[in-house]
């Protein structure tokens, strides 16, 4: 690797390097301030992707530096920033070392950055494994909990298993093209010939291995256990960035993907619709907030799958959109659950919520946003995102996702109002839950405001996307 | 000097965001419920202010009489464009005024009064907005604004069963919204195939060429939505649990404004933009016009939450009211909507007595009160004018308006408007069932003379400064509604023509 390329690399080395520093700083100096330092970090990388001007376009033919690359970069950063930040006060209620927490974060950061920025089949296997490994270790981060070491084993066994699908795909992709690189891969795919039905099993079994990363129906059956067992930050960003950084890699993938695609729309079309309805169906009867958000995260997957299916700029553009405004609200709702958490408990069936809209009313009313604004609700930004998507579908010759897409919307607010009915509409008998710290408000109002404002000016945010479409 | 105030100051978007100015105080002031009372009265009351001068100084002309226009967000052709004309002006008017008296009726409010406000005002803004935008999907956006701070309104100062009535008040609107939201979607992208021009804008869209299948389909999304809101006969469920569980201030709001949004959609969007489509429909929407009318008589007269029997009544108006759409000439067309405004005030009114009698006794229920006129005289007497209002008498509001309906209609269809006669009939049953009920009679079973729990008080001050304006509007709609018709009338001979009728 030249210094050019190293220079083109900086933001995950940034944050690679300085994981590793954190994690043997802190075996000298175990402390939770740790976590502080990783905020540093995260936004140092986000600021160093931000501003540098890469000097190579592509990186040992695994790795884009382009702005798309940089962009993601930056947003995954922010969003484990923002999670180290909410994992402050968690941390220290819940005695989790603070050093290896920290770096196991800036790890998965670093792994997502690289998926993202990946343009060839071994740069994508090695970015999703950097962060799935990460996330083995954090979601039984509790080893006392028994329910975290549930979904941690969960996890594990599901993955393993997709890992060798996802392995075992790219090969025979390898095998029908003769190239890993991503363009010429696909190209090597038409013109294979008699190997081509090798390479659609391939991408058969490629697919299989993303439906199992982003949790796509019939392949989510392990969200729900796992959201629920994993401490709240920590989900947080596993149904954000991790299902994020491979919708982000994918959008890519399926540009230079050619006429190829005409082979696997029917698929597409079929995990997009399944997707909707499994997850709507499934999250209708929860009376748990975050197994609720496991099977509704289905169906917002559902909803960038058409945004993937649709294709072309204007489509990704909305997936993309939809990706970050879905992450926003995501993130802010499991921040609400993380500042209530207490010792004992994470409070997360509603009866633990009844009434608590009068005894902690902004937080509360923020988690009602949120959920509200993965509902679709103007002027929040997820309805501007469901906007997106649905013009996409309709655009793109697609009426039946289309009309399935706005039933599941219109479906999603029974589930998305038992909440805050709970919250708000109920006789209080809540016990008092903790009260946050300033970090935490600091994080939520961040991310309140991303909700509120993207929603009502969405305009720039449009641009951009436009502008670092490839 | 004052025109060169109205055309260059934005004063559209002030009237659009003052009341929202006002929620955002309102939160902030939150620890103090005195402050945020009288902070949503003074904005109430500002807006009213400024709609009443609005009506006093613009001049009477068919178009356009206010407009703003900003982009918004130009990668979807997306603009903020409002704009003002007799009819939108009169609903506005409408607006401001029953926001003030859903302020006034709530005054003793005391659980979570900050937020009760909050969502008051932020609901006007959603009202005034619908009833300003010209851009669909700024329009879209303000249908939708409404839904949020009524189901909260519904769901949290509700009465008995709330959350059942919030919920199924939001799912049925919401259902029609998501057919609006995929037509006007579709009309875009048809429109921007078309022309190479994406844009939402009403004027832009009204040029699309629609084959008659597509039309038909796209006027039946736009439909969907607006007569759930109406309500029209069979979508009407929703309305009287949601009417009767809803806080005082609510209830007003929704038959008074959120009803009329679902009219004013249709005569603004649905019919222009469809033409052929819409007079296709027109007879049906005649039917089930009539139906309202009648069946919800007859719901009505065996009510005996008198609550529910107003409810049942605004469903039966409103069916008068698209009688008259349905007839669509200029005579019909004027009564329909000065019924709206009239039955606005006057519904609105009885929804505000209803509550001050809920206040004193406890109770809405017709076996149980009875002689009210022997121990709440002033009380009475407005209770009496506000249903002989709301049963159409001569000189009082709904009658100038249903005459109007009823003569436009016999131009056009003699046999409906002949049976629809019939039904003011149907409604003096029930509203004078309720009368008796509650004014006269024996003392209801809850009390017997002498006894303490009976002698509630009177009017206040409060009060009557809320039932004294109310009152005059209702005598004066009934005796002079032709300043109220005037405004009206150039616009709806646009409309009329812009619908391509002979």
């Amino acid at each position: 690797m030249s210094a050019l390329e190293l220079q083109s690399l900086l933001p995950q080395i940034i944050l690679a390097l300085g994981a590793t520093t954190v994690l043997m700083l802190g075996a000298w100096y175990p402390s939770r301030k740790w976590i502080l330092g990783g905020v540093v970090i995260a936004l140092f990388a986000a600021l160093s992707a931000g501003l540098m001007t890469p000097a190579v376009p592509e990186v040992g033919n695994l790795y884009s530096t382009g702005s798309y690359a940089r962009f993601f970069v930056v947003l995954w950063s922010l969003l484990g920033a923002l999670s180290l930040l909410l994992s402050l006060r968690y941390a220290e209620i819940h005695d989790l070392p603070g050093s290896e927490y920290c770096a196991l974060i800036l790890f998965a950061i670093c792994g997502m950055s690289l998926l993202s920025a990946a343009t060839s089949l071994i740069g994508l296997f090695l970015g999703l494994e950097a962060f799935t490994l990460v996330f083995y270790i954090l979601i039984a981060f509790k080893r006392e909990d028994s329910r975290g070491a549930e979904a941690g084993l969960k996890y594990l066994v599901m993955g393993a298993v997709a890992t060798g699908f996802l392995a075992f795909g790219i090969s025979l992709i390898y095998a029908a093209s003769g190239s890993f690189h991503l363009p010429e891969a696909f190209a090597g795919l038409e013109q294979a010939g008699g190997m081509r039905p090798l390479g659609l099993a391939g991408w058969a079994l490629m697919l299989v291995a993303i439906g199992f990363k982003v949790s796509l129906a019939p392949f989510h059956l392990w969200t729900p256990d796992v959201y629920q067992g994993a401490p709240a930050p920590v989900t947080g960003l596993l149904a954000t960035g991790s299902k994020g950084a491979v919708f982000a890699s994918l959008v890519p993938l399926f540009a230079a993907l050619g006429p190829l695609k005409a082979d696997l729309e029917q698929v597409l079309w079929l995990l997009a619709a399944l997707s909707l309805l499994a997850g709507t169906f499934a999250a209708l009867p929860q009376r748990n907030l975050k197994r609720m958000l496991a099977y509704s995260s289905v169906v917002h997957m559902g909803y960038l799958m058409i945004g993937l299916l649709v294709g072309g700029s204007e489509a990704h553009r909305a997936l993309l959109f939809y990706l970050i405004s879905y992450a926003f609200a995501t993130l802010a709702a499991f921040g609400v659950l993380t500042s209530f958490s207490r010792v004992d408990d994470e409070p997360q069936e509603y009866a633990d919520f009844r009434g608590l809209g009068y005894l902690h009313p902004r937080r509360s009313s923020l988690l009602a946003a949120c959920l509200l604004s993965l509902a679709g609700i103007p002027p929040l930004v997820g309805f501007f995102a469901k906007f997106g998507i649905i013009a996409a579908a309709l655009k793109g010759g697609y009426p039946g996702l289309a009309v399935i897409a706005v039933l599941a919307a219109l479906t999603s607010l029974y589930y998305y109002l038992a909440p805050i009915v709970v919250l708000f509409m109920q006789q209080r008998d809540a016990r008092q839950l903790r009260r946050g710290c300033r970090h935490e408000y600091f994080v939520l109002a961040l991310c309140f405001s991303a909700i509120l404002l993207l929603g009502v000016y969405p305009a720039p945010l449009l641009d951009l996307l436009t502008g670092i479409l490839p | 000097m004052l025109a060169s105030v109205l055309t260059e100051f934005p004063i559209l978007s002030l009237l659009l965001w003052l009341p929202f100015a006002g929620t955002l105080l309102c939160l902030l002031l939150r620890h103090s419920a005195l402050a945020c009372r009288w902070l949503a009265l003074l904005t109430t009351l500002s807006v009213l202010l400024l709609t009443v001068w609005l009506f006093a100084c613009l001049p009477t002309e068919s178009g356009w009489l206010l407009k703003e226009d900003y982009a918004w967000i130009p990668t979807f052709g997306i603009r903020y464009s409002l704009a003002l004309d007799g009819i939108s002006l009169l609903l506005v008017c409408l607006t401001a005024l029953l926001q003030v008296a859903a302020v006034l009726i709530s005054w003793k409010q005391k659980e979570h009064t900050a937020l009760f406000y909050a969502l008051v005002l932020v609901l006007e803004t959603g009202i005034i907005g619908v009833f300003l935008a010209t851009d669909l999907f700024l329009f879209y956006l303000f249908w939708e604004l409404m839904l949020i701070p009524m189901l909260f309104l519904i769901g949290v100062w509700g009465h008995g069963n709330r959350v059942y009535a919030a919920l199924k008040f939001f799912f049925f609107t919401l259902a029609g919204s998501l057919c609006l939201l995929l037509a006007i979607i579709s009309l875009y992208l048809i429109h921007g195939e078309q022309t190479g021009i994406y844009s939402f804008a009403f004027e832009s869209l009204l040029q699309t060429q629609l084959s008659s299948g597509m039309e038909m389909l796209l006027y039946l999304g736009f439909l969907l939505a607006f007569i759930v809101k109406v309500p029209l006969f069979p979508f009407h469920t929703w309305l009287p649990d949601a009417h009767t569980e809803a806080p005082a201030a609510g209830s007003v709001d929704l038959a008074g404004l959120l009803l009329k949004t679902g009219i004013y959609g249709l005569i603004r969007f649905a019919f222009p933009l469809f033409p052929n489509a819409a007079q296709q429909s027109l007879p049906v929407l005649a039917v089930l016009g009539l139906i309202g009318i009648f069946y919800a008589a007859w719901i009505a007269y065996v009510q005996t939450d008198i609550k529910r029997v107003v409810a049942y009544s605004s469903v039966a108006h409103m069916g008068f009211v698209i009688l008259g759409l349905a007839a669509w000439n200029q005579l019909a067309w004027e009564g329909s909507l000065l019924l709206m405004v009239n039955h606005g005030v006057t519904t609105g009114g009885l929804f505000i007595l209803i509550a001050m009698l809920q206040d004193r006794t406890g109770s809405r229920d017709l076996r149980v009160l009875g002689g009210m006129w022997k121990t709440l005289p002033f009380f009475s007497a407005f209770f009496l004018l506000f249903c002989l209002a709301s049963l159409g008498l001569p000189g009082l509001s709904n009658f100038a308006g249903e005459i109007l309906v009823l003569l436009g209609t016999f131009s056009r269809w003699p046999l409906l408007a002949a049976l629809a006669a019939a039904g003011v009939v149907f409604s003096a049953a029930y509203m004078l069932r309720v009368v008796q009920g509650v004014l006269w009679g024996p003392l209801g079973q809850i009390c017997k003379i002498g006894d303490k729990d009976c002698l509630h008080e009177d009017l206040d001050r409060r009060e009557w400064l809320l039932m004294i304006p109310l009152g005059l509007l209702v005598i004066w709609l009934g005796l002079y509604p032709a300043p109220v018709l005037e405004p009206m009338r150039g616009p709806i001979s646009l409309l009329l023509k812009a619908g391509g009728l002979p």
